[in-house]
């Protein structure tokens, strides 16, 4: 598994956690809504730890899964149902939001570096140091 | 690709409104003839803005589905305004003989706008509107970032 298909999926997930995020702020206090957060971290090491040697091929998402494969997984939205924040039955957590949204912010420059020095890496093994 | 800033701005859109909202409601406070029914002036009601989720119509996820774009493709839009409602609390009397609404008691019916209630929810609308901002903006520079990858 290359590490740039892995950075790329993550860069992948941490946008829909701003998407979601934003929604989540956007809905602050919109009566009935529920919260949504985004798991991708857990998923991923799980399917990396996970991985066997004996993997069939699918050329199509409907072939029986033989094996497991380490194919990157995807970023999935959860709601939060089991808590209570407003009497209207809104349960945005608004300080939760707002610190989640400076982590992931950051997180995601992490990612666009590490990237960035991928790219760089390929490039001084093609060109050279010059 | 826009999602997260299209989310933000339907959220400045609805915070916007429900400034302008109370905005009004303090401004016709002491509004004695808001509307004109069966022959008598009735004082302004206080006006309140509902809200609701927007999500994606039947189409954009069904297009979505069929393209199988990448991964889960939540259906979310951000929020949006469903209606201006009126309160329907009783309005306030007012004992002033002099006023020219005044009733044959001498009492005059005024707006149930309570002032209070409106500067908190004024106060709310405008944090709420700065949280969206700071939202925005932090979207707008990961999005500023993404272009930096490879430089």
């Amino acid at each position: 598994m290359n590490n740039i298909g892995i950075l790329h999926s993550a860069l992948n997930a941490s946008s829909l956690r701003q998407q979601v995020i934003s929604n989540n702020i956007a809905n602050a206090e919109t009566p009935g809504y529920n919260s949504k957060h985004v798991v991708f971290e857990d998923i991923l090491k799980q399917q990396l730890s996970n991985q066997t040697n004996f993997v069939g091929k699918r050329t199509d998402p409907r072939h029986v899964v033989i094996g497991k494969s380490g194919a990157i997984p995807m970023a999935q939205t959860v709601e939060n149902s089991d808590t209570v924040m407003q009497n209207n039955g809104n349960n945005v957590d608004i300080d939760n939001e707002m610190t989640q949204m400076g982590n992931n912010s950051l997180w995601y420059y992490t990612l666009t570096q590490q990237l960035t020095s991928q790219f760089n890496q390929l490039s001084i093994s093609i060109k050279g140091r010059s | 690709m826009f999602d997260s800033l299209n989310i933000s701005a339907s959220a400045l859109t609805a915070g916007r409104l429900r400034m302008d909202v109370s905005s009004s409601n303090i401004a016709n406070a002491s509004t004695t003839r808001g509307k004109f029914v069966n022959g008598v002036w009735e004082p302004y009601r206080r006006k309140m803005v509902v809200m609701e989720p927007r999500e994606k119509s039947f189409n954009q996820v069904l297009q979505g589905e069929l393209q199988k774009q990448t991964g889960s493709n939540p259906a979310m839009q951000g929020v949006r305004v469903t209606g201006i409602i009126e309160d329907q609390t009783p309005f306030k009397t007012v004992y002033d003989p002099t006023n020219p609404d005044a009733n044959a008691d001498g009492y005059v019916m005024m707006p149930n706008v309570d002032l209070s209630k409106e500067m908190v929810d004024m106060l709310a609308a405008s944090r709420s509107y700065e949280a969206n901002v700071t939202a925005f903006n932090s979207g707008k520079s990961m999005m500023l970032k993404a272009l930096e990858i490879g430089r």
